[in-house]
């Protein structure tokens, strides 16, 4: 090589060639030399020019022609994959391939996230929590993640509508705002009422548009809602401490954690911020500062799963039990001193905590810990009662925690806001007196669902009939704009500009990051153009104009920043916050006339108890059409796109009933059949039910999907709307088909019993346990095992992954976010039934024990990337092969689907498309062009008749490396994220590499405590396990 | 009884003259169909357009219209290709082993036993390419030579199946040709047919009975034969390595090769009974397919049936000696769990049934080894079904277990793979000699040239 180099900078002679020449130099050179130059170039790709064919071009050409005629002629019917136009103009900001993030915030839940929007050329292909949020640190829930399909719903509206009783014809944005305008004016002249119904207001521009609408027209009345909230437990501390929001709770400093019905990890307050808490206290690397946490409970819940001590009771007896526990805890703490006790007293007498026990099989013994523990741990223990519990619990919970001092774990510097206090049943009740009584003009369904939400009892529809013009803005058509005049299509959050304000001192913003999709308009805007004089000039930016203003002439002035306002809007729109000045030092004075109205002897629970629930994954039933959420198993029963009535085994024996037997539940003479699954750990007596499913109308994915429940609530009073007494039940001798993504748990059966720790899936052990002997998983340490193949050796980055299963809690938010970052398709009820979910990541759940007194476990279960993959061996044509970096790799391309890998893989993470699923689900709704927009063009679409699995988000390895290339740095483990890992609220995920030795992750690769699944199997996954310990009294064997 | 067991009973009953021999065997092919064989016809052939259309179905929406699942990816397809492989036994057993033991009998019933190979081998053949999701990219299974330099895996049994069956197939076919060579010219010769005259005389390749011809046929029939032994061990070894060689408590086992080979001998002779039964009555071929015959066939079910109930009682021992508490769970799953019915189906008509054979009189009666024949061949067919399905619906993780149900499409495809090989039967049945002419010839009684002049 190098001697051609001199030759070609040195030639020798200069005598001209007298052949043909096309340039001097080749004239000059002389013919060796071209043939040197050949060569040299050509050493790369084994040519040269003596070894070229002999065939004349001519005819190279001649049979290029043919075979090129051939092949457009046999080819012809050759699929066109559209056009595929280059950006002419760049536009700014974008680079084709590189991913962009906005910060916004998310609206699925009134929590109001602070998100972080991953673009790519221009459209929102992931969502993911904005880590500079100070409430949720860069994590969101799986509704949050998911709520990027309801972007893309291929159903969404997309054009006003008007018209009425199921016909309805598209109308222009103009005319229908001057229609409307002409409706409010004349309501307003006739003194009718203009009403807007709307869910809970978390946005502060909002409800100043509805301030100026007011202003307008005087009339109008706002009446917000929320299907389930925290009303109940507002009202007590009311009536306790003067303030009508409960405070935030520190979780991370908890010793001991008592929970009454009470989902903190899965539906109550901000679910995301709580896990991050309560996980903190989960550290193995600090085994001294565990958390307890003792669950009260009747239904079983993702904390009741997880709880160190669970003891089940109804429900309607939660107060009695509180009652008896604040008698024991007084009369064990000796408490005369405080000015509450000569109430107390007089209430307590008629409580004991010994005869409550026996009465409702509850343990002496646990018990015992529990007032051992409270007592102890005076200061660091909180007991919380659920929102779905009466107004007295709450009072009685609040008493508790003023005799163990709970308050410093109180948040003294943060609390929860509202803006617009939520209508009471007493408000509905006027306002459908109102409707009925033709005193109604106008009524707005603002982006909300009544019809749907509100008891049957309250007669909110008839109402409907009598109110002269109803406008619904909705995304999807829904049960409430069945009624409407005007269907107006409104944005998504995605497309809309927005502010929301929770929490003292932090406001945050919400930016549209893709243009609307269709004719639709964000909801703020108009309300906005109703207001204005000419609705015809109607312009895409008068929202942002208006909350522009509003934040530059009331929320800058309040803001700690030194910008101008240019410079704090630009900002705060960068980071998706601001933070204000509105804090305050909060202090809790309890109020002891509080107490007078509690009751003093204990109550007769009789007959079954009702509890209803939020659906973990739909929420109160807005995200009912969105197929990866109805496919998001539940954490506890793991049944997917179905709600049904959970009871014990003793009650269905008693009823008679077995699973997916249809039982009618009748609560003050509202009925409501549901199929009954017979959940192991829920209370005797109990009927636990999800609400949010049974949409009569809504898209084709979720409506009819479940029951709707929704029919019991009721308008009557009643120590909570969630919570019924003395509920009828009968069989009706039908059935109805739950689906669940695992198996049904047999108890009884001593062949499957506790197979999980027999087999030693789950290592689990105790705090007490790993403080005396940190390696008292390994004691017996196993020889590592031979194996026939060389063993491969990785002196470069190799990829792995631990799972600290102390930490994750099995919600299933990790699940929601892989089906997002690699396009995994829904499959439906019927294929689940089949066992055929795409999801490449599951979380598996085990029972050992009883089916009274189930012992839980959850693991996350993926592709284990084993060093001696089973799947590898077998496929016959090497679709799936190990890389240089230890992952085991699919092929799409080369995959014929001979299902070998699947069977032979011993964790059966392995996922085969046994249809197009998009085009098989729902007659290929997901198969819509607008669904293309979601995909993350980093990973492929599969088709069917492909393998697939978890590539350790090979897509992000790739993107990290390339970026380690360009910087020309090593590429290192933690420069690599996992959708997984990212979204794990628990943190209970890592990712890195094993050959760092000095990585965090290193740590728990070798961690003493981390274990591989099926390690007998010699597979040698790169996953690590982290055992759970369980923290159970140290006096407990 | 008074069996004299020093007299070699005749292999072909009642001394027919040769003349007669041929007319018998060749008649089916001289004479017009009867509406009898178009019903039969019609029969196989619908059965065979319902899995044709089932097929269809699944090449049109994908393997998704079967009852394959998550734990269980395998079903009925590999299920059916098993068993077929395994009916495709016999025919090379009779033919090569059995020549080469110098038993005499087989000359009766080899033919059919041989054609019986090929079109059970067809029908398993089938199942490999339909059983992948994208059976477009079969190809892919090959070892060809590409620019992209990607080469097939030779670690996965597969594969080895690949080979194995294209193998077997193409050895079985040979030797099913040559043995058809001199029967082909005897039926040049009898024909005045032109067509069939031509056809004949094209697959007869100029056979003209000479001393000369004869010797190079023996030969090449013996080598053949020699060559075609090894394949029948091979086939059904390789076919047992993809369950052997993975993972899978249930599959993972030592004992599949010989188990395997023995059910497959069994099941084989059980499907040759069936079959014969009907075409020595048909065809009046009684003399030359002679109780003796199906009596010896059933001695050898009864034996192997014995090896394959050993081979069950054996898994379950070496089960628990194993002390793996998987592998135990597997097995006692397997017979208690939620497919202890197809287990028993297995047990009862594969290891029970075929005791009955102890008895003489049933083993010589026509109406009762037909009811044993056809209940082994059911019973195979489980057996397979177990080891494929119940191994794989409850593996390692209890998370994953699940349950597998066939769909209609599943039983449409196994009625359709019935349809081919009867439908093939049927054909074969009207275009060549059922049983070999000249083979039967040799050894009718007088054929043999005597010294003792007896």
């Amino acid at each position: 090589m190098s001697e051609n180099k001199e030759n070609i900078s040195s030639p020798k002679d200069n005598t001209p060639d007298s052949n043909y020449w096309k340039s001097f130099k080749e004239l000059y050179q002389n013919k060796s030399e071209i043939d040197n130059n050949a060569s040299d170039s050509s050493s790369i790709d084994d040519l040269s020019s003596s070894g070229l064919s002999g065939m004349s071009r001519r005819k190279f050409f001649a049979l290029i022609g043919a075979s090129a005629a051939l092949a457009g002629v046999g080819c012809s019917d050759y699929r066109d994959k559209g056009e595929i136009v280059p950006y002419n103009v760049k536009p700014e900001e974008i680079t084709a391939g590189k991913e962009n993030f906005y910060a916004s915030t998310c609206d699925a839940c009134t929590n109001s996230c602070g998100i972080l929007i991953k673009t790519r050329e221009g459209r929102p292909i992931k969502i993911d929590g904005n880590p500079d949020h100070p409430v949720n640190k860069g994590k969101i829930c799986a509704r949050g993640q998911a709520n990027i399909l309801n972007l893309y719903d291929p159903e969404r509206l997309k054009e006003p509508l008007t018209g009425g009783s199921g016909f309805y014809s598209a109308v222009k944005w103009d005319k229908a705002d001057k229609e409307i305008q002409a409706l409010f004016a004349k309501a307003n002249s006739s003194g009718k009422e203009i009403i807007f119904v709307t869910h809970t207001i978390t946005s502060p521009s909002l409800k100043k548009v509805f301030d100026d609408f007011k202003e307008k027209y005087p009339t109008t009345k706002v009446y917000s809602y929320e299907l389930f909230n925290s009303e109940v437990k507002n009202s007590a501390w009311l009536k306790c401490y003067g303030k009508g929001n409960f405070p935030l709770i520190n979780w991370n400093k908890a010793k001991i954690i008592l929970t009454l019905e009470g989902d903190i990890l899965s539906s109550e307050g901000h679910k995301v911020e709580t896990l991050r808490m309560f996980t903190e206290k989960r550290d193995v690397s600090k085994p001294k500062d565990y958390s307890r946490l003792y669950c009260v409970e009747g239904d079983m819940s993702v904390t009741g799963m997880n709880a160190d001590y669970r003891l089940k009771l109804r429900p309607d007896a939660q107060f009695d039990f509180v009652m008896s526990l604040l008698n024991e805890i007084v009369i064990k703490k000796n408490i005369s001193n405080s000015s509450v006790s000569s109430i107390l007293s007089a209430k307590l007498n008629n409580y004991s905590l010994k005869s409550f026990a026996e009465k409702y099989g509850l343990s002496i013994k646990t018990l015992n810990f529990l007032i051992a523990d409270l007592i102890k741990n005076q200061g660091r223990s909180i007991v919380y009662a659920g929102n779905s519990l009466s107004e007295e619990t709450h009072i009685a919970t609040n008493l508790l925690n003023e005799i163990i001092s709970s308050e410093e774990l109180y948040n003294k510097e943060k609390e929860t806001l509202s803006l617009q206090k939520l209508s009471n049943i007493k408000e509905l009740v006027e306002l459908v007196w109102k409707m009925k009584s033709g005193k109604v003009g106008v009524l707005v369904h603002f982006d909300s669902n009544p019809v749907y939400h509100f008891p049957k009892n309250l007669e909110y529809e008839s109402g409907l009939k009598n109110v002269e013009t109803i406008i619904s803005l909705v995304q999807l058509e829904n049960e409430s704009s069945l009624y409407a005049k005007y269907i107006l299509p409104i944005n998504h959050t995605f497309e809309s500009w927005g502010d929301y304000k929770t929490r003292t001192g932090l406001i945050s913003l919400q930016q549209p990051v893709i243009a609307p999709l269709y004719n639709t308009r964000q909801k703020e805007a108009i309300a906005l153009n109703w207001l204005a004089q000419d609705a015809a000039k109607y312009q895409a930016n008068f929202y942002y104009e208006y909350l522009r203003s509003r934040w530059e002439k009331e929320v800058f002035p309040v803001s700690l920043t030194q910008l101008d306002f240019k410079d704090f809007w630009n900002a705060s729109l960068h980071d998706g916050i601001a933070y204000q000045k509105d804090e305050s030092k909060i202090a809790f004075s309890f109020i002891t006339a509080s107490l007078a109205d509690i009751s003093s002897s204990p109550k007769k629970s009789e007959g079954f108890s009702l509890l209803l629930k939020e659906s973990y994954a739909l929420g109160d039933g807005r995200f009912s059409n969105n197929g990866w959420l109805q496919e998001l198993p539940h954490p506890v029963s793991k049944i997917v796109w179905d709600n049904y009535a959970a009871i014990s085994e003793s009650s269905a024996k008693e009823l008679n009933a077995k699973t997916n037997d249809l039982i009618e539940i009748e609560v003050n003479g509202q009925k409501c059949e549901l199929p009954v699954l017979i959940q192991p750990g829920i209370a005797h007596n109990t009927i636990a039910v999800q609400l949010g499913y049974g949409r009569s109308k809504t898209g084709i994915i979720g409506v009819n999907v479940g029951h709707n429940a929704n029919v019991l609530l009721s308008k009557e009073k009643n120590s909570s709307p969630w919570l019924y007494s003395n509920v009828k039940i009968s069989k009706t001798g039908r059935t109805y088909k739950l689906i669940s993504s695992q198996e049904a748990n047999d108890f009884d059966n001593t062949l499957t019993k506790d197979a999980h720790i027999k087999r030693e899936i789950i290592r689990e052990g105790t705090v007490e346990e790993y403080k005396k002997n940190p390696a008292f998983l390994k004691e017996e340490k196993k020889e590592e095992k031979e194996s026939i193949y060389k063993v491969h050796e990785y002196r470069d980055v190799k990829w792995g992954m631990s799972i600290d299963q102390n930490k994750c809690i099995g919600c299933g938010d990790c699940v929601a976010a892989c089906n997002v970052e690699n396009n995994i398709p829904v499959v439906g009820k019927d294929q689940v039934e089949k066992g055929r979910n795409m999801q490449w990541l599951r979380v598996d759940r085990y029972y050992a024990g009883t089916s009274e007194e189930p012992i839980v476990s959850h693991q996350p279960m993926l592709c284990q990337h084993c060093d001696k993959a089973p799947c590898e061996q077998v496929c016959p044509v090497a679709a799936t092969t190990h890389s240089p970096d230890g992952l085991n790799q699919m092929v799409y391309n080369r995959c014929v689907g001979t299902r070998y890998c699947s069977n032979n893989c011993p964790y059966k993470v392995r996922r085969f498309n046994f249809f197009n699923f998009r085009d098989h689900f729902r007659n290929g709704i997901y198969e819509s062009p607008v669904l293309s927009l979601l995909h993350n063009p980093e990973v492929t679409v599969r088709s069917r008749g492909v393998m697939e699995k978890c590539t350790f988000c090979i897509q992000r390895i790739m993107e990290a490396r390339e970026e380690a290339i360009r910087n020309n740095v090593p590429l290192k483990g933690s420069d690599v994220k996992t959708a997984c890992q990212e979204s794990c609220n628990a943190n209970a995920i890592n990712f890195g590499d094993i050959n760092d030795k000095e990585s965090e992750f290193s740590e728990y690769r070798n961690h003493e405590l981390g274990y591989y699944v099926l390690d007998d199997v010699n597979t040698r996954p790169n996953v690590t396990y982290i055992a759970k310990l369980r923290n159970i009294s140290s006096e407990e064997k | 009884m008074d069996i004299d067991y020093s007299v070699e009973l005749p292999v072909v009953e009642g001394r027919p003259a040769l003349a007669d021999i041929e007319r018998v065997i060749a008649r089916p092919m001289e004479e017009k169909p009867s509406k009898k064989f178009f019903i039969a016809l019609g029969i196989t052939t619908t059965m065979l357009l319902f899995g044709a259309v089932c097929l269809g179905l699944t090449f049109f929406y994908g393997i998704g219209m079967w009852g394959n699942n998550q734990p269980v990816g395998w079903g009925f397809d590999i299920v059916n290709f098993v068993f077929w492989v395994g009916i495709g036994h016999a025919g090379t057993l009779i033919s090569a082993v059995l020549f080469l033991l110098r038993q005499k009998w087989r000359t009766g019933i080899a033919r059919f036993a041989e054609a019986m190979t090929i079109f059970a081998v067809m029908c398993a053949g089938i199942f490999p390419l339909i059983h992948t999701g994208r059976p477009w990219l079969a190809g892919y299974l090959f070892p060809y030579p590409n620019q992209n330099g990607l080469w097939v895996n030779f670690t996965s049994p597969l594969l080895w199946d690949v080979f194995a069956v294209s193998t077997y197939f193409t050895v079985s076919l040979v030797f099913w040709y040559i043995g058809l060579i001199p029967d082909l010219a005897t039926m040049r010769d009898r024909t005045n047919n032109p067509i069939k005259k031509t056809i004949y005389s094209i697959f007869s390749l100029g056979w003209r009975h000479s001393h000369r011809h004869w010797q190079h046929y023996e030969k090449a029939y013996m080598l053949l034969a020699g060559f075609a032994t090894p394949l029948v061990l091979s086939v059904h070894t390789i076919v047992s390595f993809d369950f052997a060689v993975s993972v899978i408590p249930g599959w993972h086992t030592t004992i599949f090769p010989p188990y395997f080979v023995a059910g497959a001998i069994f099941s084989g002779f059980a499907m040759v009974v069936t079959v014969l039964v009907f075409v020595r009555t048909i065809f009046n071929l009684e003399h030359i397919i002679t109780l003796d015959h199906l009596e010896k066939m059933n001695k050898v079910i009864l034996a192997t049936g014995m090896l394959v109930g050993y081979a069950y009682g054996m898994e379950f021992f070496i089960a628990w000696y194993s002390g793996q508490d998987i592998e135990r769970f597997v097995f006692i799953n397997r017979a208690f769990g939620p497919y202890a019915w197809a287990y028993w189906i297995m047990v009862s008509c594969n290891v029970l049934v075929p005791q009955f054979f102890w008895i003489r009189k049933v083993r010589r009666s026509v109406p009762l080894m037909m009811i044993i024949v056809i209940l082994v061949n059911v019973g195979m067919w489980f057996e397979r079904f177990v080891i494929v399905v119940s191994s794989l619906h409850r593996d390692f993780l209890p998370s994953s277990w699940g349950y597998y149900k066939p769909t209609i499409i599943d039983f449409g495809i196994l009625i359709g793979s019935f349809g081919l090989f009867f439908t093939l039967v049927l054909l074969f049945t009207k275009s060549l000699p059922v049983v070999s002419i000249s083979e039967v010839k040799a050894v009718v009684e007088g054929a043999q040239p005597s010294h003792h002049g007896d």
